[in-house]
Formats: structure tokens, C-alpha cells, sequence
């Protein structure tokens, strides 16, 4: 097998196991203590915690920011869709045919939304002010996989960059904002609990 | 400031040790600096400035974290800005997450990853009170409510001489002598709560209420000893000062040996009562705790008052105090009790879980030093109210009164402000009441 294969094996692996490791921490940590007596429907509003509202109408963070919005959105759908290609990968196969171009559009999309937004991080002051070195080189590394995955499925010659640009991004995971692959789902869990203790979530209809 | 010792340190430190739990670890490492929060925050409405924005809070708060309890954040602090607990970082903390921030949560629901901010500002503030960082002017108010019983240091004289002018006002407005406002009656259903503003100065919010009480025949009381429904320390952060309050509310309980608390209109009061106190106590309170926007629409509902939606004709909207209705879950029941009370209704836009915060939330009130903020935010919602063309603003929490009363007279609305008590109290027919003619 060749070395960057293995660099790329060695990257899912790091990859993986930090995934594990700050799963079984939030999960041992347990829910957080609420003593008050509960009102509402905690299973409910974990799912809609999920579900509706992540309805681009009910968030402001969406229906205020639509061409961010979008380019969030297929950002990540590009990101799962270039992880997905990659554990393919590993196994030696690769998408063909017309499924290869349509997956490369897809990705090259998804890149240039990617880089959209860095630029726009770079440009906005305020977001510029947030950010940290750590924001940058999350989305260059995302980015490049996914042009990466995009160029190796139909060009060959491009196979050990894509790898050792996947091994450097999965290696990267556990040092950054990366891991809000992991947290993004407690935080969603967290918030529908608290509102679902308080009736707050899933929303009751207000006529107007 | 004060100078930062090491001991401080350590105690703003033991904060992010001692509430390390999932929810804390989720949150200090769920935000992605999208900064797509920006417009949910009334600070930043009021003023685009990347100060505002809702995750710079969410940052100062667990790039301390990163710093102080991950790998990455000891080894390479630059890589994702971590910070050192210093003084140049508290007096960003201070003014960040005192000066620049209601807690009303209004961005925990926008947000596009779901990150808490408002628990995050929260444990900000407790690491702040721990160290001795609480603006004074708020922790005034705390330190009035513990050594007086309440954050108005009304002496107990006062208060029932106020409650005495006010039952002789209620037997005359129900024409009845022996209409009373019962005080220290122990066995009771109901032990009702006041904010302090009320004695102090809207009186006739309590007669409003006990008119309600009165027509219903309920079996009430109030404590002289343990009135007071709000807990600033839940917005100063110190956790042992909420901790000692909410004791004295539950011990009132127990002594009056009363069935249920009902919580005044307070936003906050009923959360911290309703909601935080078990926590601070890390137990369930023996005893049912309601609030009076509960109570008032139970009693309308349950057929226990008559009220005439005809007796209050202007045009009326409504006010969602953010600690009742995002914090809290009741929005249902003032909208009912409006529809059954008043003859005219609009909504404000947004409205409900999603309204903006009048600007008097967070202990904004108390803390003098950032009033510029405060009415400034205060525009927001008189763009809100005037665009309704409502008359009367009606809300159920007496901080959202007060922050009210006076971007009302800042901004020349000419609106009236009430709580709901007031309104329900000006739709009750009574019994001995003469019916209108039917013609």
C-alpha cells in the first residue's frame, strides 16, 4: 500500500478515535441537573430541536443571510458527500461514469461556496474580529478536500495530494472548530432539552 | 478595577470546574464564529458593531475555557485565541457580558448551531461574581434584597401601611367591608408574591390583583416577612446570594404552610423562583409554584371570575417579557386572557418567543452605568409598539413596566402601560355588580 494511504488510514483513525472520545464525554457526563418540575415534553422538543427549528423560516441566522445560508448548506452537503467518496476510497473504489461528474460538480460547488465564505470572513469586519487562525485553516483544509476528492476521481495523477490533504485535514480534527461535527448535535440535544423542561419547545401556534 | 490576585483567578477558574457538565463542554465548543447571531441581538440591532454580536460573548467565555482546560489551548493558545484569565480579559468579560447583554436568549434560538449563549453569559457572570467583579450597582440591589428582604429595602411598616391604605381601597371599589388583603395567614391555597416595585411605586397593581383574588373567593395571602419575587442574584451570577433568596421564599412557604406559590408579574422573579431556585437548592420545591399569568387565565378559563372584554375598549397589544415566555414557556396564557379581557388586540411584530427585549432585562435596570444602552435598545421597541398603534401596552413582568414607563415618555408614545392584573381587574364583573341593560 502506498505511504500516503497509509497517512490517510492513520488520519481516519485520529480522526475517529477524538470523535469517539468527546462523544462518550458528553454522553458519561449525563443531562444536565434540573430539579424544577418539569412542564413540557422533552422527547418532542429534541426532535424538533432537530426538525423544525432548523426551518430556514424560523431562524433568523437563515431567513436574514439566504446567499450564506445556502452556501452553508452545500458546503456541508459537499463536505459529507467528499467524506463519503473518501472512505470509498480506502477500499480502492472510485465513483465513474456520469455519477463521478455529477459527484465532482457537486464538489466543486461546494468548494467554491467554501471558499465564498472564507472570503467573506476575511472581508466582514465583524467576522473578521471573531475569527481566530483556527477558523481559517478548518475551511482552507475543508475546502481543499473537497476539490481535492473532486480533482483525484477524475484525474489519477492527483490521487497522493488528495490523500495527504486528507490525512492533514483528519489529523487537524481534534485541534479546532472541526469537532463541531461532534458538537453540533449535543448543542442541538442541550437546547431542546431546555426548552422541551420548560414547554417552550415544540412551539404552540400564537394566532395572529 | 481591582487588581487581579491569584486566589481570584482560581475562584473565576473553579466556576468552569464546578459546572463542567455536558451541557457546559457542548457549549464552549459548539460555536463556529459564523457570526450569523449578529441580528438576533437588540444591542446589535440598535448598533451593527462587531462588539454586539452575540458569539464574540459565547468566545470570551470559552476561549477562557480553551485555555485553561484543553491541550490545544496550553500548547498553542494563538491557534484558536485562547485567553488568559487577566485583566485586560475580565474588563472585556464585564462589559460584554453585563453592560452588553439582557439574557433574554432571543439568540440561542437563532443561532444556526444552537449554542446556549445565554447559559454561557450566565457562567461568565458567575466566574465575574465569584472574583468580586459584579457591577456595583447591581450587586446593591442583591445586597438591599439580603439584608432587607427586599431589593427595595421597604421597612415592614411601610409595606403593610401600604397594603391597609390599599384594602380600604378594594372594599370601596367592591363596595364590600369585609373584602380583605390577607397578610401572615397561614394555611392558605395560595401565597401570592410581589415585586417590590409594586408597593413601592405601582400600588395599584396589588389592588388590581386582589380584586381578582376577591372575585374569585380564592384563599390567599401575602407574607410581610418573604414578598419579594425577584432574585437579582441570578443576574449577578452569584450563586450562593440566589441560593440564600430562594431559601427564604421556600421557608415562607413552609411556614405559612401555605398549597401553592404564585409568582407576580416578573419576568424573571418567576423564572428565578419557578425554574432556578430548585436548582440553586438542588431540589423540587415541595409545594406547586405557578405564575399569576397561570393563575389569571385558570381563573377566566375555569368560569371562577366573569369578565367583560367590552369594559376595556382601546386598542391593546402586548409585551412578551423574555424570561416568562422564551425563558419560561408561558405564552399562551396572556394571549388568552387578553382575548377574554379586552375588546381590541394586535400582536407586535415579532412577537411571542421571538419578541425583542424591551432592554430593562439582565439587571440592565439596576446598572446605572449602561443606561445609555438601555434606552437606546428601548427605540427598538417603541418602533415596535407605535407600528401596533396600540393604546395601552399590556405586560406581565414589572421590570418590563418600568423599562416600559420609560422609553414611553423618551420616545413621546403616548401609550398607557398595564399588567395584566390591571386589565383583568377593569374587565371583572362582579356579582353585586349592576348588569349592563339589555336593550
Amino acid at each position: 500500500m502506498d505511504w500516503y494511504l497509509w497517512m490517510a488510514i492513520i488520519g481516519l483513525g485520529v480522526c475517529l478515535l477524538s470523535c469517539v472520545y468527546h462523544f462518550y464525554r458528553i454522553i458519561s457526563l449525563g443531562n444536565p441537573p434540573e430539579y424544577a418540575r418539569r412542564s413540557g415534553h422533552i422527547g418532542k422538543a429534541v426532535r424538533y430541536s432537530f426538525t423544525g427549528a432548523m426551518s430556514p423560516k424560523v431562524k433568523e441566522s437563515a431567513y436574514l443571510h439566504m446567499p450564506t445560508y445556502m452556501a452553508g448548506i452545500i458546503y456541508h452537503i459537499g463536505t459529507f458527500l467528499a467524506i463519503f467518496i473518501f472512505l470509498l476510497s480506502l477500499f480502492g473504489i472510485w465513483l465513474s461514469g456520469m455519477v463521478m461528474y455529477i459527484a465532482a460538480g457537486i464538489l466543486a460547488l461546494s468548494a467554491l461556496s467554501g471558499f465564498g465564505i472564507l472570503i467573506k470572513r476575511i472581508g466582514k469586519n465583524e467576522l473578521r474580529s471573531l475569527s481566530n487562525p483556527d477558523d481559517y485553516i478548518s475551511n482552507i483544509l475543508v475546502n481543499l478536500f473537497q476539490l481535492f476528492t473532486a480533482l483525484a476521481m477524475i484525474d489519477e495523477s492527483f490521487i497522493p495530494a488528495y490523500f495527504i490533504i486528507s490525512a492533514i485535514l483528519l489529523l487537524y480534527f481534534p485541534l479546532g472548530k472541526l469537532k463541531h461535527a461532534v458538537y453540533f448535535f449535543a448543542a442541538r440535544y442541550h437546547l431542546g432539552y431546555f426548552y422541551g423542561w420548560r414547554d417552550v419547545w415544540p412551539p404552540k401556534p400564537i394566532k395572529k | 478595577m481591582e487588581k487581579l490576585s491569584k486566589q481570584k483567578i482560581q475562584k473565576g477558574l473553579e466556576v468552569l470546574k464546578r459546572d463542567v457538565g455536558s451541557k457546559l463542554l457542548t457549549n464552549v465548543n459548539a460555536c463556529v464564529h459564523c457570526g450569523l447571531c449578529a441580528e438576533s441581538c437588540v444591542y446589535y440591532r440598535l448598533k451593527p458593531d462587531e462588539h454586539f454580536v452575540p458569539a464574540k460573548k459565547v468566545d470570551i467565555v470559552s476561549s477562557v475555557y480553551r485555555r485553561y482546560h484543553t491541550l490545544g489551548g496550553k500548547l498553542t493558545p494563538w491557534l484558536t485565541k485562547a485567553r488568559k484569565l487577566d485583566d485586560a480579559t475580565i474588563e472585556d468579560m464585564v462589559d460584554l457580558l453585563y453592560g452588553s447583554c439582557t439574557m433574554c436568549g432571543r439568540c440561542n434560538k437563532h443561532c444556526s448551531v444552537g449554542v446556549d449563549i445565554e447559559y454561557l453569559v450566565r457562567t461568565g457572570r458567575a466566574m465575574l461574581a465569584e472574583m468580586g467583579y459584579v457591577p456595583e450597582t447591581l450587586q446593591k440591589t442583591v445586597d438591599t434584597a439580603l439584608s432587607t428582604g427586599n431589593n427595595m429595602g421597604i421597612p415592614t411598616d411601610e409595606f403593610v401601611d401600604t397594603l391597609k391604605w390599599l384594602e380600604e381601597d378594594l372594599q370601596f371599589e367592591v363596595n364590600d367591608d369585609t373584602a380583605i388583603i390577607p397578610l401572615d395567614e397561614k394555611g392558605k391555597d395560595i401565597m401570592y408574591t410581589l415585586n417590590p416595585r409594586e408597593p413601592k411605586f405601582f400600588p395599584l397593581s396589588i389592588s388590581a390583583m386582589a380584586k381578582v383574588f376577591y372575585a374569585a373567593g380564592e384563599s390567599w395571602t401575602l407574607s410581610t416577612k418573604m414578598y419579594d419575587v425577584t432574585n437579582y442574584a441570578y443576574f449577578s451570577g452569584n450563586l450562593e446570594e440566589g441560593r440564600v433568596i430562594a431559601k427564604r421564599m421556600e421557608d415562607e412557604m413552609k411556614r405559612l404552610e401555605c398549597k401553592r406559590c404564585v409568582l407576580a408579574e416578573c419576568g424573571h422573579g418567576s423564572r428565578a423562583f419557578r425554574w432556578e431556585a430548585p436548582n440553586y437548592l438542588e431540589k423540587e420545591m415541595p409545594f406547586e409554584v405557578d405564575t399569576s399569568v397561570e393563575l389569571l387565565a385558570e381563573y377566566i378559563r375555569e368560569g371562577k371570575i366573569k369578565v367583560d372584554p367590552q369594559k376595556n375598549q382601546e386598542l391593546v397589544t402586548l409585551h412578551d417579557p423574555c424570561n416568562l415566555t422564551r425563558g419560561g414557556g408561558v405564552y399562551e396564557e396572556q394571549r388568552y386572557i387578553l382575548k377574554n379581557c379586552v375588546a381590541n388586540f394586535a400582536e407586535m411584530d415579532p412577537t411571542g418567543t421571538d419578541n425583542l427585549c424591551c432592554g430593562g432585562g439582565g439587571g440592565q435596570l439596576s446598572m446605572s452605568e449602561y443606561n445609555e444602552r438601555r434606552m437606546g435598545i428601548g427605540k427598538l421597541k417603541a418602533d415596535q409598539i407605535r407600528s401596533t398603534g396600540a393604546a395601552v401596552v399590556a405586560t406581565p413582568c414589572h421590570n418590563c413596566v418600568d423599562q416600559l414607563l420609560q422609553i414611553n415618555a423618551a420616545n413621546k408614545l403616548n401609550v398607557k402601560i398595564k399588567t395584566l392584573a390591571e386589565i383583568v381587574a377593569d374587565a371583572i364583573v362582579l356579582d353585586n355588580e349592576e348588569q349592563p341593560k339589555e336593550n
